[in-house]
């Protein structure tokens, strides 16, 4: 009963401290903990029947009696490697080093049964003897690991070919092999009541800023879910306004990217299970970044970054311009051009709207189901998709070959994004436009582009601006924003992410002055 | 939220205006002419594209001609509208030609039309053609596909070589109506070689207020004219005859080229009197000169000189027959307007500007003479 009030006071006040979110500090634990405490018994049958009882007689939680019965190991057979168990626990004993299991060198002690099913579930094996209430615990994970390798979805050309994996740990792992530092720092969360996901934010101390440290831990310490799955889940629960068409989180899956991020005073955030890793504050530039960049000269970086930007524009209004141009502008159609144009609409029976975006809807079927099917079957579904129906259509007569040249090049455009969450974005940006050049012309895509503008203008991302350095305008930031300008100007961090310690670094070309002056 | 959508809807259609003008719903006239009736209508011709869409790419275009009379232009484009698949649109109108007769009463009629639309081409190009508009329009060419492009390219090439000054619709609306000021345009001529029935350029017809004078510039005398007005074109080539000694024809002639031009009007109000000085300075090069002997300066000076003295009168000529057309092209009214506002009120400039004085004064300097001697 004494436990149950302990909760009940626990919960009230977790309440007034949700109210008054600015001023508490935060719970080490997560609130959603034990609702009752059960001490293990002396009767070594007790407290077999109690964690049988507790996990519902699974299938999979194995006894094995040992000492004629006296004694017993319990554990998950489908969580724990056999092997490791015979390392850790019966070579030892058979080899004769140590007489008792409660005595080796790896084993730890808790009385608490409920703490020990929780030990259960992460892998560990438990050790119970008769007329004792002490339970022997030993850490014997199995882990089926993905080795670590080049994430598909963001190769580079130069540069490290690591990728994150499932397992947390590896995770953290490369990133500390990349920060050596003792003020980077990792903060675990165990986040969903039934799954019990492991979550790590990780940053610098003393470059990140501390405001958005804890407004992180606040708003992932107050997920209340079942289920957490991927940073997908964490994403909308975390993220500023999720009624906005672009991520305010960068996804990645390259552990020298969060590396490079956290280096800017950013803060990353993982969950066990998923290779992908989210970092906030995040602005609009940075999806446009990519390792990549850092890894050529600087010229082909900037000439590159600005490819992609432009790519952009292309993407969400390449197929308005085309629309708004040939239902309602086409005095703009330069003179040399009428004839081919002309030729080549003439004889379409759908207005461009229609044309537009039956082509679009194409397109994306085609990308959907390239995506799902294995690959060689995939491909060609490309081969149908773009061959056939592409000239088919125009045979036909039903789609211009100018609207084909459109759609495919808007395609292309919005695959150019390093980031695949804005460019599923930007390929669902495309439509109002559409629809505002087909109803307004150029007047329509203006109001489009404004009101993506002011929306831009007006995100933020965990409290910093989406659109800086842009709005607000920062000279110094801009560096690193269209252009890539040699890594040793860039001596300073962004001021978007309100780094504590802005510079990056100091004179790192001395060497130059001194040759020079000699 | 229920405020925004009912803003928005209410824009898309409580507005009522729905501009929407389908490119492949209208057939576009690339080419326009006027003709002068007796009985005083007009008759309108135009060519419209007509192209056959493939899916290996545009066929080659047909060229419809389609011309109808009526007292007025939109009443005529309203009955070649009736004969035609879609609708006619003067959009992106590439060349207005007026003919003659027309060009000779007033040709402000039949451009009010397009001044007032706001879809229409005001870089559409101008000329006047010697005989009528629909001739030229109808000339079949093996070469162009268009005809609008052919005549096109004609003026733009006239433009490069500084033959003519590239007036637009845009640009001669104020010369149109200032009083002060007046211009030229082109003249086109319909020619028959053997078989073949080609446009050529005639020199330049000068306008007065809105009415075609008749006189024309030569266009031998063109490009000189057109320097005079301060404007030179991508080249400017000037042949002249500098000797009159040499049996064999070509030996007197020389030609140059305008590298650079320096031209200063001066307007100036002497006891009543308009006096305008025009100079001219021409940086020269020689291009063409079959006596090979340009070696020493003398010579070269000499060549100079004689060029002066041949411009200058040409010059003079030029001036004189603007005045006897009484066209300012100089645009000298506007700044004795400026200048001299009581003088300008007490004149009546369309009976005075030929009796005006201009001096034109044309110094040649001949800078280069190519890579032999």
């Amino acid at each position: 009963m004494g436990f149950f009030k302990k909760f009940l006071v626990g919960k009230s006040e977790q309440g007034n401290k949700q109210e008054k979110a600015f001023e508490h500090e935060l719970p080490q634990k997560p609130h959603y903990a034990q609702p009752q405490q059960m001490s293990s018994s002396a009767q070594l049958s007790e407290n077999i029947d109690y964690l049988f009882s507790q996990c519902k007689q699974t299938g999979d939680l194995k006894v094995r009696a040992l000492d004629d019965g006296r004694a017993a190991l319990v554990f998950y057979e489908t969580l724990v490697d056999h092997e490791k168990m015979q390392k850790k626990i019966f070579a030892p004993i058979e080899m004769g080093h140590v007489g008792r299991i409660p005595d080796l060198p790896n084993s730890r002690q808790m009385t608490n049964l409920d703490e020990a099913i929780k030990k259960l579930l992460s892998g560990h094996v438990l050790y119970f003897d008769e007329d004792s209430t002490r339970i022997t615990y030993f850490d014997v994970t199995a882990s089926f690991n993905r080795s670590v390798e080049e994430p598909v979805n963001e190769k580079v050309v130069r540069g490290s070919h690591e990728g994150f994996v499932e397992n947390i740990k590896t995770n953290v792992n490369l990133i500390r092999k990349r920060i050596e530092d003792k003020s980077l720092v990792v903060k675990y969360f165990k986040v969903g009541k039934k799954t019990n996901t492991n979550i790590a934010i990780v940053y610098m101390n003393g470059i990140a800023d501390p405001e958005i440290v804890r407004k992180i831990e606040q708003r992932i310490t107050d997920i209340s879910v079942d289920m957490v799955q991927s940073p997908g889940f964490i994403e909308e629960f975390i993220e500023d306004s999720t009624s906005s068409p672009f991520p305010q989180m960068l996804n990645t899956e390259r552990p020298d990217r969060v590396s490079a991020n956290i280096m800017e005073g950013r803060i990353a955030v993982m969950a066990e299970g998923s290779p992908t890793s989210l970092i906030a504050p995040s602005t609009f530039f940075m999806f446009y970044q990519s390792p990549d960049d850092y890894n050529m000269r600087w010229y082909t970086g900037t000439f590159i970054r600005l490819i992609r930007l432009t790519s952009f524009l292309i993407a969400i209004g390449l197929p308005a311009f085309y629309i708004a141009v040939v239902s309602f502008h086409f005095e703009v159609i330069p003179d040399d051009l009428i004839v081919p144009v002309k030729s080549s609409i003439n004889d379409i029976a759908y207005p461009p709207l229609v044309e537009a975006l039956v082509m679009v809807i194409i397109i994306e079927l085609i990308r959907e189901a390239g995506i799902r099917l294995p690959s060689p079957v995939g491909q060609t579904i490309g081969i149908v998709g773009g061959l056939v129906i592409g000239d088919a259509v125009v045979r036909a007569g039903l789609i211009s070959n100018l609207m084909i040249i459109v759609v495919a090049l808007t395609a292309i455009a919005s695959f150019v994004v390093p980031s695949n969450e804005l460019s599923t974005t930007l390929r669902l940006l495309t439509f109002p436009l559409i629809f505002l050049a087909g109803t307004l012309g150029f007047v329509g895509i203006m109001f489009g582009l404004l009101f993506i503008a002011i929306h831009l203008t007006k995100l933020e991302s965990f409290g910093v601006p989406y659109f800086a350095p842009i709005a607000p305008l920062s000279l110094n930031d801009l560096k690193d924003t269209f252009v890539r300008i040699p890594l040793y100007k860039m001596n300073k961090r962004p001021k978007d992410a309100h780094p504590t310690k802005q510079l990056a670094m100091e004179e790192s070309r001395e060497w130059k002055k001194n040759e020079q002056s000699k | 939220m229920n405020k925004v959508i009912c803003v928005i809807l209410s824009l898309l259609v409580l507005t009522g205006c729905w501009d929407q003008r389908h490119f492949k719903n209208y057939n576009l006239a690339l080419s326009v002419g006027f003709d002068q009736l007796e009985n005083g209508s007009i008759i309108e011709t135009v060519s419209i594209p007509t192209i056959m869409g493939s899916p290996e790419g545009p066929l080659k275009p047909k060229v419809q001609i389609v011309s109808s009379k009526a007292p007025t232009t939109l009443d005529a484009r309203e009955k070649i509208d009736q004969r035609i698949s879609a609708s006619f649109d003067p959009s992106k109108l590439q060349v207005v030609l007026v003919g003659e007769d027309l060009a000779k009463r007033d040709i402000y009629p039949v451009l009010d039309g397009f001044y007032r639309n706001p879809n229409s081409n005001l870089n559409a190009r101008l000329a006047v053609v010697e005989g009528s508009a629909k001739e030229v329009i109808s000339v079949k060419t093996p070469n162009e596909s268009r005809v609008s492009q052919y005549i096109t390219g004609l003026l733009e090439s006239v433009v490069l070589g500084t033959y003519s000054t590239g007036e637009n619709l845009q640009l001669i609306s104020a010369e149109l109506m200032e009083p002060g000021e007046d211009f030229t345009l082109p003249i086109l001529k319909k020619v028959v070689q053997g078989d073949e029935q080609l446009v050529e350029y005639n020199g330049l017809g000068l306008f007065h207020n809105r009415s075609y004078t008749g006189e024309k510039i030569k266009q031998e005398d063109a490009v000189l004219f057109v320097l005079m007005q301060g404007q030179k074109g991508k080249r400017a080539r000037i042949t002249r005859k500098v000797n009159n000694d040499k049996a064999y024809e070509p030996l007197n002639y020389v030609t140059i080229k305008v590298m650079k031009i320096k031209r200063d009007l001066n307007v100036k109000v002497q006891g009543g009197e308009v006096k305008a000085d025009l100079s001219l300075k021409i940086s020269a090069r020689i291009l063409e000169y079959p006596h090979n002997q340009l070696v020493s300066l003398q010579i070269i000076n000499k060549l100079s000189d004689r060029l002066t003295r041949v411009l200058t009168k040409d010059a003079k000529e030029i001036a004189a027959k603007t005045q006897s057309a009484n066209s300012d092209v100089f645009s000298i009214g506007r700044r004795v307007k400026a200048y001299y506002p009581e003088v300008w009120n007490q004149m009546d400039w369309n009976k005075d500007y030929p009796n005006i004085t201009i001096t034109p004064k044309v110094e040649v300097d001949v800078k280069q003479h190519g890579i032999i001697n």
